[in-house]
């Protein structure tokens, strides 16, 4: 039987969509190269790096000191990717310009700038007001290149408070600070912190009004999603192959895991408890590593089952005193950006860093582990990482952190540290990434001057 | 001949030391304190006298007050003052610096009374784009 691959499981309230099987591709080939749709996950953290910094770039705390494909990652914020070193590619010593100041007003706004120049490479306008202006993102163009054939074209998430609304500081709105994802020069994104939200919007689930008391008597009932579409899983079982009914089962497991998971915090959040977060929504876990690992699981099942293929992934935000006591360093994220250049406080920086970077392993391994067609997700699948902040002690723009993880179906060879000639903008190698990926008709993308050759 | 020639080239010489000591412009200023604060140092120079602003942050987070200065350039160095208006207490600050052979400035940068011993600062000219 051929199965369409927008086929879903349907129940009362939920619309669970399916991860490719054989049954979907015609007289029962698998995924060939061309039909393989590549996934874009592009991730931001603030403040930059400690290898931005004069000291840090020295003893190699960001970017390797062999470039080619001749580079140790031991020294570097980068190790823990060690495991995935084959589709790495490291782009080091290119600028921000465009969240550098223009004009005296600007001055001082840096942190205020930064997180609307990373996809966009656009100078954000100096507003409090709604009348906000900065660039189409990278994703955005991506996503409305290639996102349009699924149901939803992208998604926006974070960790951090987001939608603080109003003006942030130095007469910029919040906007610039809460979204690293543009639909258009005037259209920031709302990016999504709460778990439960994104996986709700996966699996078209509906709570409507949902107050609180009502959330707690659900998650008492112990219901999972699963359960809504038992009879329509039980009907499509019966039509599939072996192989087939396995990667459904495993599938299944997946989402009724992650559910479990957001369940959990869920309770523990309702429960009365003191949170560490007590603003933050119910489904939002006390740890940052738990958040995190949360967010890119959602993300790899969204992939599975093609309901999106772009996701922008927000991972902090300007000024955030936030603390990571996992990382083995007590010391909050703003005030130890700024090291004071002295080598102790940048080391101490360096080990937040690290930290960050380590949390990118865990979904590239969950991607590797997941079949895509005659593959895994993680050979179609690219992730960018980076910051529009350098060294965020002087509040600069230059030797900006940034790597590429992912040969994004063969576009990206991997293996490999590229150093750019300074004065290089990171514009230009985010208009070559596009061209990668096949978004080769456009001419420049921000203050982009050139290519870059990857 | 000779003598009007070496005139001449001797007031070239003075004209363009004249301009590329003009410290007139807006200067992306980075205040060391136990980090890098960058302010806006706005200055107008006309022969020896300077006026002009500088942006401080104040103690609300994203919030500045903009603070008028005036003062004197000479040899290459400068001395600039202002007072803090509506502060809760009076609150001057000073500052002195020099034109370097790159054409950035270093200087120091003082509150009296606010209980630091004053901040290094460096400065290089704004860059204006639209």
């Amino acid at each position: 039987m051929h199965l369409s691959r927008r086929a879903v499981l349907k129940g009362v309230g939920a619309t669970i969509a399916l991860p490719f099987l054989d049954a979907m591709a015609p007289a029962g080939r698998g995924l060939r190269a061309a039909e393989r749709k590549i996934r874009l996950i592009c991730v931001e953290m603030v403040h930059g790096s400690a290898g931005s910094s004069l000291i840090g770039a020295r003893k190699n705390l960001w970017a390797p000191a062999g470039v080619g494909r001749d580079f140790d990652l031991t020294p570097t914020s980068l190790r823990s990717l060690a495991p995935f070193r084959d589709t790495l590619t490291i782009v080091s010593n290119t600028d921000c310009p465009s969240a550098d100041p223009f004009t005296a007003s600007e001055i001082g706004g840096d942190h205020f700038r930064s997180s609307a120049v990373f996809l966009t490479q656009a100078h954000p306008k100096q507003t409090n007001g709604a009348d906000v202006h900065a660039g189409l993102s990278l994703d955005q163009l991506y996503a409305q290149r290639f996102g349009q054939t699924t149901p939803i074209p992208s998604m926006q998430v974070c960790i951090e408070k987001d939608d603080q609304g109003g003006g942030c500081g130095y007469g910029y709105s919040c906007a610039y600070t809460d979204t690293i994802s543009w639909a258009s020069p005037t259209r920031p994104l709302p990016m999504v912190r709460d778990p439960r939200v994104v996986f709700d919007t996966l699996f078209g689930v509906l709570r409507l009004n949902e107050s609180p008391a009502e959330r707690r008597e659900q998650l008492a009932l112990d219901r999972s999603i699963l359960d809504w579409v038992q009879a329509s899983t039980r009907r499509l079982q019966a039509t599939l192959g072996a192989g087939d009914r396995a990667r459904l089962a495993d599938y299944l497991d997946n989402v009724r895991e992650v559910e479990r998971r957001i369940r959990a915090v869920e309770a523990f959040s309702l429960s009365g408890e003191v949170r560490e977060q007590p603003e933050a929504p119910a489904g939002v876990p006390d740890s940052f590593s738990d958040h995190v690992k949360l967010m890119f699981d959602l993300q790899v099942l969204a992939f599975a089952s093609d309901v999106t293929r772009v996701f922008a992934f927000k991972l902090g935000r300007d000024n955030s005193n936030r603390t990571y006591p996992e990382s083995g360093f007590g010391g909050a994220f703003h005030p130890t950006s700024h090291h004071s250049g002295k080598e102790a406080k940048i080391l101490e920086f360096a080990r937040l860093n690290a930290y960050h970077v380590s949390m990118i392993p865990y979904v590239l391994e969950k991607l590797k582990n997941t079949p895509d067609g005659d593959g895994h997700l993680l050979d179609n699948t690219v992730l960018l990482y980076g910051s529009a902040m350098g060294d965020s002690n002087q509040h600069n723009h230059k030797r900006v952190p940034f790597f590429i993880a992912g040969h994004g179906g063969g576009a990206f060879k991997g293996g490999q540290h590229l150093k750019a000639a300074n004065g290089t903008p990171l514009a230009n190698v985010m208009i070559s990434v596009l061209h990668r990926l096949g978004v080769d008709d456009i001419a420049s993308f921000g203050d982009s001057e050139g290519r870059f050759e990857l | 001949m000779t003598k009007t020639f070496i005139g001449i080239v001797a007031m070239a010489a003075a004209l363009a030391a004249a301009e590329s000591s003009n410290i007139t412009g807006t200067w992306n200023m980075g205040l060391e304190g136990d980090h890098v604060i960058p302010v806006a140092l706005v200055l107008k120079q006309d022969g020896r006298n300077l006026t002009g602003t500088i942006a401080l942050p104040t103690q609300n987070a994203g919030s500045r007050v903009e603070v008028k200065l005036t003062g004197e350039f000479a040899d290459g160095a400068f001395k600039l003052s202002g007072t803090v208006e509506g502060a809760k207490e009076p609150t001057t600050l000073a500052i002195s610096g020099k034109l370097l052979d790159d054409g950035s400035m270093e200087g120091k940068f003082e509150m009296p009374g606010h209980g630091h011993g004053g901040m290094s600062w460096t400065a290089e000219r704004l860059k204006e784009r639209k």
